[in-house]
C-alpha cells in the first residue's frame, strides 16, 4: 500500500513541476535557515572538544550585587571564587574544581607586527577538567600555577602567527610585555565555546598584580566537574547556600544587601549572563515559540499550494472514493506524499545548509568557527521537516477527505 | 461592481481566508525589516558630531574595583595623569584626552538629570580638557573646558544641542545650574553647548549627551577615566603602536593596555549592527520570494477552476482587459483585507507604546513601504495568471467540463 502510495506521490510531483518545484524551494529555504541556526546551538552548547565532560560540569559564570539603588553584574572575581565557590569541592559529588580568568584581549608585537590574541589565565585543574587535544607538549600542573612559572599552552592558530606552524615546544613568546615558554600546543577551541576557548592559556599566579586575589566582581569563572549528572541537583543547592553566607560578608554592604548567582550549565549560563530575568526553562519555550513562528509563514504557503493542488485531483478522488476508499485512506495518502516531498526538500536543505556552513567558517564572521552538520544537527533537521510536512498537509487533507463522491467526480471544487 | 467582487471573494471564503492569512503575516515580516532599516538608514543620515579619523584608543585596565580606598584612587589618578603628559609630549601625538566611555563602545553611563522640575534622561560621560580636540567637536555656544576648571568651586558642564533644547527649550543654557546637587557634592552648572555628540555612532539614535568635567590633579572624584584617547598626525605608521604601548608599561608596568584605532572600532562596532540585520533581510527577502511564487501557483490553480466563469464573462460580451481588471480587482481585495489586518495589529505599537526608540516619522515610514511593497508583489503576482485566464476562449470554455 506504502509503495503504491511512493509510486503515486512520485508521479504527481513530476507532472505539474511547477507546484513542485514552488513546494521544494519553501521547504528548502525554511529548513536552511532553522539548520544554520541549530547548528549554531549546537556548535555552542553540546559536548564537543574540550568541553566533552560538559553534562556533568557545573560553572559559576556570573554573578549580580544589589543594592537599593545600585546594581552590579559582571563575572565574579578571584577572590569570591576562592572563598565561596572552592568549598564545594569537598563535596562527596565533586571530582575536580578549577579556577580561571575569561580570555582577555592581549597584544604582543613580533618584528613590528602586530598580534591581538585572546589569554585566560587558569589553574592546573583546568586540564583536567577539560579535554584538550595536545598537538604538541601537555598542560601545565597545578605546581607551576603554585610556583608561578611563566610557561604557557599555545592554539594552533598562536604557533602559525608566532612560528610560522613550526614545533613550538621550549620557545618564547612574548604577551602584553611578559615572556612566556611554550609547553603544550592545543588544536583552535571556537569563540562560541566561552568557558574554554582562548588563543594563550598562563597561569593564574603570572597576572601583573596580585590585587585579582581580593576581587569579588572581576573576570573569573570557576568549573565544577561532577562525578556524575545525577550529582548536579546536590551542588547547585550547596552553591546557593554559599552565596547566602557569602552576603552576609559583602565588601560594600552600605551599597549593596543581595547576591545573586548560580552554578549553571553551559545554556543556563548563557542565559544568566544575557537575560537573566527568564529562567531557562522559559527562554527555551521562547525559542521554540520563535522556531514556530518563523515556520508559520512556510506552514501557510505550503497549506495554500497543498489545497489547490488537491483541488486540482478532484477527479482522482472522486474515483477513489466511489470504489470506497475511506476518508482516512485518502487522508493518509496525502499526507505520505507530503512527506515524500517534504523529506526531499530536506536533503536539499541540508546540502545547502552545509554550504551556508561552510561560507559561514570562511568569513570569519565567528572567530575559529568549526560549524558542520553533524548527525544530530541532521537527526533535528528530520524531526523538523516531518512536523512541517504533517503540519503542513493535515488541513487540505482533511478538505480532500469531505469531498462528495458524485460532486468530486464531476471534477467541481469544494 | 465592487459589491459583486466582494460577493466573488466572499462564495470562496475558506480558501481566500487563508491566502488573507499568507498576506497578513508577509506584511508583518516586511513591516519588521522595512522599519528596522528606515531606522537605522535614518539615523545614519544625521550627523556624528565628531571625527574618528586618525584617533587611536587605548583601553587601560588599571586592575581597580569600586572597593578601593580614596588613597588607592587617588594614586590610580595620578599615574593616569602622568600617562597622559607622556603621551602628550610624543612627536606624532598631536592631542590626547582620559574618558570615561569612549565613541563606539558597547556599555556606557546614561543619567536622570532633575532640571526646572523636569525629569530627563541623558548618555553622560567624563572627559579631561583635551578631549574637544581629539574628536573635533563643534562647539557651538559657550565655552569647553579648560585645565583651570580644576580650580573652580562648581563643576563645569558641557552639553550637546538636543540635551538643550530639551532642558532649557529657547532659553540660553550658558550660566545655568544643571541638576540639584546635595550638600557635599558640588553644584554643576553649563558653561558650554556642543554641536552634537553621538556615541553609538552612525547607527544610534540621536540623543541627549552632557560631558563632566574629570581632573586628574585635585581631589579624587567617582568617576575614573578607562580609556586614553589620542589624535595622531594623519599618516602615523602602525608601528608606532608598539613605541606607544612600551611607554605605556614603562610608566605604568602593572596595568594592561589595549590599543586600536576607531576606524577599527567603528568597523567592528557597524559589524556586529549590519551583520543580523542583512543575515534578517535575507531570510526575509527568500521568505517573501517563496510567498510570491506560492501565490502565483495558488492563483493560477484557482483561475484554471473557474474556466467556465471566465468563459462564460466573455461569451457575454466581457472584453479580455475586463476579465483582466476583475482579477487583479479580486486580489487587490485580498490584500487590503491582509494588509488591513496587520495595520491593525502594527498600529498598537505606537498606541501602547511598545517600542520606545522608534521616531512617528519612521514608524510611518515602515508602515508605507511595507504596504506599497506589499501590494506590488501580490498584484506582480497575479498579473501572469490573469493574462492566461483572459486569453481563454468563450467556446473552449464553455465546452470545459
Amino acid at each position: 500500500m506504502i509503495r503504491n502510495y511512493l509510486k503515486v506521490a512520485l508521479k504527481v510531483l513530476a507532472r505539474r513541476k511547477f507546484f513542485t518545484f514552488i513546494s521544494l524551494f519553501g521547504i528548502c529555504i525554511t529548513l536552511v535557515v532553522l539548520m544554520v541556526v541549530t547548528a549554531i546551538l549546537d556548535n555552542a552548547l553540546a559536548p564537543h572538544s574540550p568541553e566533552t565532560r560538559s553534562d556533568r560540569t557545573l560553572g559559576v559564570y556570573a554573578l549580580k550585587m544589589r543594592g537599593p539603588e545600585n546594581v552590579q553584574k559582571s563575572e565574579p572575581g578571584y577572590g569570591f571564587l576562592d572563598r565561596y565557590a572552592r568549598p564545594l569541592a569537598a563535596l562527596p559529588g565533586v571530582e575536580r574544581f578549577s579556577i580561571a580568568s575569561t580570555s582577555q584581549t592581549a597584544v604582543s608585537f613580533l618584528g613590528g607586527k602586530r598580534i591581538e590574541s585572546g589569554l585566560r589565565r587558569t589553574d592546573g585543574e583546568f586540564w583536567q577538567i577539560l579535554d584538550f587535544q595536545f598537538l604538541e607538549g601537555g598542560p601545565f600542573t597545578a605546581e607551576a600555577e603554585r610556583n608561578a612559572q611563566f610557561v604557557a599552552v599555545i592554539n594552533e592558530t598562536t604557533r602559525q602567527r608566532f612560528f610560522g606552524g613550526k614545533p613550538a615546544l621550549g620557545r618564547t613568546i612574548e604577551v602584553d610585555g611578559q615572556r612566556f615558554r611554550v609547553v603544550g600546543v592545543v588544536r583552535d577551541v571556537p569563540d562560541l565555546r566561552f568557558s574554554s576557548f582562548s588563543d594563550i592559556w598562563v597561569p593564574i599566579s603570572t597576572a601583573k598584580s596580585a590585587s585579582y586575589k581580593d576581587k569579588w566582581m572581576d573576570s573569573f569563572q570557576a568549573l565544577i566537574l561532577a562525578r556524575g549528572p545525577a550529582d548536579l541537583p546536590a551542588i547547585k543547592s550547596e552553591f546557593q547556600a554559599r552565596l547566602r553566607e557569602a552576603e552576609g560578608h559583602l565588601p560594600d554592604p552600605k551599597n549593596f544587601k543581595t547576591l545573586t548567582g548560580g552554578a549553571d550549565t553551559l545554556f543556563e549560563g548563557i542565559v544568566r549572563s544575557n537575560v537573566e530575568e527568564l529562567p531557562p526553562g522559559a527562554v527555551r519555550a521562547v525559542m521554540f515559540l520563535l522556531m514556530l513562528l518563523f515556520m508559520l509563514l512556510p506552514t501557510l504557503n505550503l497549506v495554500n499550494i497543498n489545497l489547490s493542488r488537491i483541488l486540482d485531483r478532484a477527479s482522482e478522488i472522486g474515483v477513489r472514493k466511489a470504489f470506497g476508499a475511506s476518508s482516512r485512506a485518502l487522508v493518509g495518502q496525502f499526507v505520505v506524499e507530503n512527506l515524500v516531498l517534504t523529506l526531499i526538500g530536506a536533503v536539499a536543505g541540508l546540502v545547502l545548509a552545509s554550504l551556508v556552513l561552510e561560507a559561514l567558517n570562511a568569513s570569519g564572521l565567528i572567530p575559529y568557527a568549526q560549524l558542520a552538520l553533524n548527525f544530530r544537527i541532521f537527526l533535528y533537521g528530520l524531526a523538523m521537516a516531518l512536523f512541517f510536512g504533517v503540519l503542513s498537509a493535515v488541513y487540505p487533507a482533511w478538505r480532500m477527505s469531505k469531498l462528495h463522491p458524485v460532486q468530486a467526480l464531476r471534477g467541481r471544487s469544494v | 461592481m465592487t459589491r459583486h467582487l466582494f460577493k466573488l471573494v466572499w462564495n470562496r471564503k475558506r480558501t481566500n481566508a487563508l491566502i488573507i492569512l499568507e498576506i497578513f503575516f508577509s506584511f508583518l515580516v516586511v513591516f519588521v525589516v522595512a522599519t528596522l532599516g528606515i531606522y537605522f538608514w535614518d539615523n545614519y543620515q544625521r550627523p556624528l558630531g565628531f571625527s574618528y579619523q586618525n584617533v587611536w584608543k587605548v583601553s587601560v585596565d588599571t586592575k581597580g574595583t569600586g572597593e578601593d580606598s580614596e588613597a588607592v584612587v587617588a594614586a590610580r589618578l595620578k599615574t593616569f595623569a602622568r600617562l597622559l603628559d607622556e603621551v602628550e609630549a610624543l612627536e606624532p601625538v598631536e592631542a590626547a584626552a582620559g574618558t570615561l566611555v569612549s565613541p563606539y563602545d558597547q556599555g556606557g553611563w546614561t543619567s536622570n538629570m532633575k532640571i526646572d522640575g523636569k525629569s530627563i534622561d541623558t548618555e553622560a560621560n567624563v572627559v579631561t580638557p583635551g578631549f574637544a580636540d581629539v574628536l573635533g567637536l563643534e562647539l557651538v555656544a559657550g565655552r569647553w573646558f579648560e585645565e583651570a576648571d580644576e580650580e573652580l568651586g562648581w563643576r563645569p558642564i558641557v552639553i550637546d544641542r538636543d540635551l538643550a533644547r530639551a532642558a532649557y527649550g529657547d532659553q540660553d543654557p550658558i550660566g545655568r545650574p544643571f541638576g540639584k546637587a546635595e550638600p557635599p557634592e558640588k553644584p554643576s552648572r553649563v558653561v558650554g553647548v556642543v554641536r552634537d555628540f553621538r556615541k553609538g555612532g552612525e547607527l544610534s539614535a540621536q540623543g541627549n549627551f552632557m560631558f563632566q568635567f574629570l581632573g586628574l590633579k585635585g581631589e579624587p572624584s567617582w568617576f575614573q577615566p578607562h580609556v586614553l584617547l589620542l589624535r595622531v598626525r594623519p599618516g602615523t605608521p602602525a608601528a608606532f603602536e608598539e613605541d606607544l604601548t612600551r611607554l605605556l608599561q614603562g610608566v605604568a608596568p602593572e596595568w594592561s593596555f589595549r590599543v586600536r584605532t576607531l576606524t577599527q572600532e567603528r568597523e567592528a562596532h557597524l559589524r556586529l549592527f549590519l551583520t543580523p540585520l542583512v543575515a534578517g533581510g535575507v531570510v526575509a527577502f527568500f521568505l517573501l520570494l517563496m510567498v510570491g511564487l506560492g501565490l502565483i501557483g495558488v492563483l493560477w490553480q484557482n483561475l484554471l477552476q473557474r474556466t467556465r466563469e471566465v468563459g462564460l464573462r466573455r461569451a457575454a460580451g466581457a472584453s479580455r482587459s475586463d476579465v483582466h481588471r476583475q482579477v487583479l480587482w479580486e486580489q487587490a481585495i485580498l490584500t487590503s483585507l491582509g494588509v488591513l489586518l496587520g495595520v491593525v495589529v502594527v498600529i498598537q505599537i505606537p498606541i501602547l507604546d511598545l517600542i520606545g526608540f522608534i521616531r512617528p516619522e519612521v514608524f510611518t515610514g515602515g508602515l508605507v513601504a511595507s504596504t506599497v511593497a506589499i501590494y506590488l508583489l501580490t498584484v506582480l503576482c497575479a498579473l501572469y495568471p490573469s493574462a492566461m485566464a483572459s486569453r481563454v476562449q468563450p467556446a473552449e470554455a464553455l465546452r470545459y467540463e
